[in-house]
């Protein structure tokens, strides 16, 4: 390329620079950048959870606007507003989940609002359906376009996702984890119909967090890490061990775990044989002894998650066996779980995990007191004296007859995991045990879970967060499209080597 | 004991609007009508309230547990023919009578309303508006649209008899109150309904029995009904074929009045007293001093809008003024710290592009 001896370079297509912004006290991006040079190529944006990623994507959609930093396009300073702004300088963006009008056809759904195309009288169906299959060309999709979208496939639902984004003049295509709910065949379809869009001089940034896909699809990538640009450049310079090196950052070194008395034997708590779960988990063996804490890694959606539902009744299992104690777990609901002695942190506390507008000591007795005769009274004095109790374990910073809503998340989330200890079960699930709450707040809640397990309790904690894992886990057991691929003493583990596996890298 | 006292003052804060209101509003009729404020007149105005009361105690659970139930005055005015069949054929002897119609209303609530919100998951408007159709169908349908007298003494003795110079629904009323406010505070269905109505899922997996929770509190708001049907019975002397079309609505209103919200999971029968209460000083009072009765309606419209306003404009950050300014378009400088704090979590993909 020639870059010197005064001919000019051609600006960039797109180029963000110096990107801040600031959410409360987070500083979720932090002199972040992004470069697009040239048309027609697959630039992929890396990162793990937090790094910035989705900040970074919806500042280039038009949804937040930086607090400092400059986005310019084809050399020229642009300003966006709003996702119309966005839109009008060529970029759309297809989100992770799709948003489509389900009982409308392709058609409508591709020219919704003031793209369908008028008549004299009303909208000019003929016309409209003309436009959408021109368009669905262009992506290579052959579909009717008066196919109603409710009966389409997952992919083929991205498909009119992508053609709608691209009934505009776009010149820049986001893609944020399209592959997600994918298959593979589905995927390759998915790669065919982004090849074409490249042909046609579209540029595309691909959001992914499967390393295979990066590197089968992208050109070239930018590395994003605590909202930092930490790596940038061509595809060839990146290998799938540099770039989880890159998203990871520096190793801390794994904190020394309670030392285990290797000679005893400890009972075999939870066993789980051929676990096969209709569309998401396939044939997963799974053992948890007596105070082990086991971690599930892996991406969102790999299926980690759906396991522990299965164990929790949440999910019927399609085949295999839960043993619970040798005996096999009758799980048809939460309730008979609990009483068989499983307990379940929930993902989302303030759905699922707390209920807001009732008082600490209620949410904290829920559990416990599932048994109790309905029209018995709970003012006794020992249910708030067991709740006291743990409420003290727990440092929870609040008053027992205060509303859980008044508190900080962190201790919120304490009452979540609070309301297991009061009858301690023998499996307590934990899924995103410290999604939302502060760093202190979360070595906390680690020791806590550290010193129930050190009383007996089984632990299976699902985490998006390697570092979480790496801390708090006995062993590690990670998921990729619903299979495990790899199960790793604390002694092995690392985040790179947890990054790399749950990314579907086959050397660990 | 000052502590207690603290306590209960604490604990009506959720409903101190209507207590106001209340208080002032029978103030105001106290001062202007000298005939309003006499023992009698007070009698009146609680029994005229009594159906609507009893009515609005199980529509109070029903609120707090998420839903509610438009079918109330159709259980009722079917529960009502039940009763006034009953009585005639001389199948049951009186008070044994008033016991199965007030069965009659929980089987019926919880049934068709409970079964079908709980279990089949269908919206609650959909499913009362049903069994309110269904129910007043079968009403004309089984009375023939033909009154039936009733003779049966109990039948005054729970509607216009005195006891100790009082009437017996103000009883009535008294007793239901208390029952009703020993369920919400002290027993665990009374903690399931409010953990329901907070959040589902969290009452769910923390081991609430989330359906039978449901199912109860529709058959104790027909079970309500029923009894309200009864009492109906008795002031008219007859079974008398028709719905009472604004019973549901005028409960609902009273609830809200009384500061229970409409999303659930907060809310006390003592605001819904005071709801009630409302309602029967206005229409009383307004009679009294010679103010067209349909202006009560206009009254009771606008306190519903204000006090749920109030209750949800209170609970928001930067109070009621903000939120008007908010609603009329003004535009105040922002709070120093940015509103929505959302962590920088990558799952948070965003809205929409506009398309």
């Amino acid at each position: 390329m020639p870059d010197s001896t005064g001919s000019r370079e051609p600006a960039p297509l797109l180029s963000l620079t110096g990107l801040h912004k600031w959410f409360g006290g987070v500083h979720a991006l932090c002199d972040a950048r992004m470069v697009l040079q040239k048309t027609g190529v697959v630039h992929a944006l890396m990162g793990q959870n937090g790094s910035g990623k989705s900040t970074m994507l919806n500042i280039l959609s038009g949804q937040i606007r930086p607090d400092e930093g400059v986005i310019a396009i084809g050399g020229s300073r642009a300003t966006f507003r709003s996702p119309l702004d966005a839109l009008a300088h060529g970029i759309s963006m297809v989100s992770q989940e799709t948003a489509l009008a389900e009982d409308l056809s392709i058609a409508e759904n591709i020219l919704l609002g003031h793209r369908l195309i008028r008549g004299r009288v009303g909208i000019n169906w003929s016309a409209t359906q003309d436009r959408a299959r021109d368009v669905l060309q262009q992506v290579g999709a052959d579909y009717d376009p008066a196919w109603i979208v409710r009966s389409l496939r997952p992919d083929q639902k991205q498909m009119v996702e992508i053609a709608r984004a691209m009934s505009t003049d776009v010149r820049i295509l986001v893609l944020d984890e399209p592959t997600s709910s994918l298959t593979d065949e589905e995927t390759k379809g998915l790669f065919a119909a982004i090849r074409r869009l490249k042909k046609q001089g579209v540029c595309i940034i691909y959001v992914s967090h499967r390393l295979p896909e990066i590197f089968e699809i992208s050109d070239e990538m930018t590395v994003l890490r605590d909202g930092v640009t930490v790596a940038e450049g061509q595809k060839s310079e990146f290998t799938p061990r540099s770039l989880v090196a890159a998203m990871v950052g520096t190793e801390k070194p794994v904190k020394a775990g309670p030392t285990r008395e290797s000679g005893v034997e400890r009972n075999l708590v939870l066993q789980i044989r051929g676990l096969t779960l209709e569309g998401s988990v396939s044939n997963v063996d799974l053992d948890v002894h007596e105070g082990e804490i086991v971690g599930l890694g892996g991406l969102i959606g790999s299926g980690r998650r759906e396991v522990l539902e299965a164990i929790y009744g949440l999910r019927r299992a399609a085949s295999g066996t839960i043993l619970l104690s040798g005996k096999p777990l009758k799980n048809e609901n939460p309730l008979v779980a609990i009483k068989h002695g499983v307990g379940f942190v929930p993902p989302d506390r303030k759905t699922q995990g707390v209920i807001l507008p009732m008082t600490v000591q209620d949410n904290l007795a829920m559990a416990a007191t599932s048994e109790r005769q309905r029209l018995s009274s709970p003012c006794n004095g020992k249910i708030e004296e067991e709740c006291r109790a743990t409420s003290r374990l727990l440092s929870i910073k609040a008053e027992l007859d205060a509303d859980v809503s008044t508190l900080s998340g962190g201790n919120q989330q304490k009452v979540a995991l609070g309301k297991w200890l009061l009858r301690p079960p023998k499996v307590l699930l934990l899924d995103e045990p410290t999604r939302g709450v502060d760093v202190s707040a979360k070595g906390e809640i680690h020791r806590h879970l550290r010193e129930a397990a050190s009383r007996g309790i089984a632990m299976l904690v699902s985490s998006s967060e390697y570092d979480e894992l790496c801390d708090l886990c006995d062993r590690i057991v990670v998921f990729f499209r619903g299979c495990v691929v790899a199960t790793i003493p604390r002694e092995e583990a690392s985040e790179t080597r947890l990054a790399a596996l749950g990314g579907g890298s086959k050397e660990g | 004991m000052k502590k207690r006292v603290s306590d209960v003052w604490v604990g009506t804060r959720p409903f101190r609007p209507v207590l106001a209101i209340v208080v002032l509003l029978f103030a105001l009729f106290a001062v202007w009508q000298p005939g309003f404020r006499t023992i009698l007149n007070i009698q009146n105005v609680l029994a005229s309230v009594s159906i609507l009361f009893i009515v609005s105690m199980g529509m109070t659970f029903v609120l707090i547990s998420g839903g509610f139930d438009l079918s109330v005055g159709a259980t009722a005015g079917l529960c009502g023919i039940f009763l006034g069949k009953v009585l005639e054929a001389h199948l049951l002897p009186g008070p044994a009578a008033v016991a199965a119609t007030i069965i009659v209303g929980a089987i019926l609530g919880g049934l068709l309303n409970g079964l079908f919100v709980a279990i089949f998951r269908l919206s609650v408007f959909v499913v009362t508006l049903a069994s309110m159709t269904a129910l007043t169908g079968i009403v004309l349908i089984w009375t023939n649209t033909q009154s039936i007298y009733v003779t049966d003494p109990v039948v005054n003795q729970i509607s216009i008899s005195r006891l100790l110079g009082v009437q017996t629904p103000i009883y009535i009323m008294l007793i239901i109150f208390l029952i009703f406010l020993y369920i919400q505070r002290r027993t665990y269905f009374g903690r399931d309904i409010y953990a329901t109505g907070g959040s589902y899922t969290a009452a769910r997996l923390s081991g609430v029995r989330t359906e039978r929770t449901l199912i109860m509190v529709y058959a104790v708001a027909g079970a309500c009904a029923g009894l309200a049907g009864a009492i109906a019975v008795g002031r008219v002397g007859a079974a008398v074929p028709q719905v009472d079309p604004g019973l549901a609505l005028q409960a609902v209103a009273a609830v809200l009045i009384g500061g229970t919200a409409l999303t659930g999971g907060a809310g006390s029968v003592v605001g819904t007293a005071f709801g009630c209460l409302f309602i029967g000083i206005l229409q009383n009072g307004l009679n009294m001093v010679g103010v067209a009765s349909s202006w009560q309606y206009v009254v009771t419209g606008i306190i519903l809008l204000a006090s749920v306003l109030g209750g949800r404009v209170g609970t928001r950050r930067g109070g009621m003024l903000s939120g008007i300014k908010k609603a009329l378009g003004i535009k105040s400088p922002p709070p120093a710290e940015s509103c929505a704090v959302e962590p920088a979590a990558d799952a948070a993909a965003g809205g929409r592009k506009s398309g």
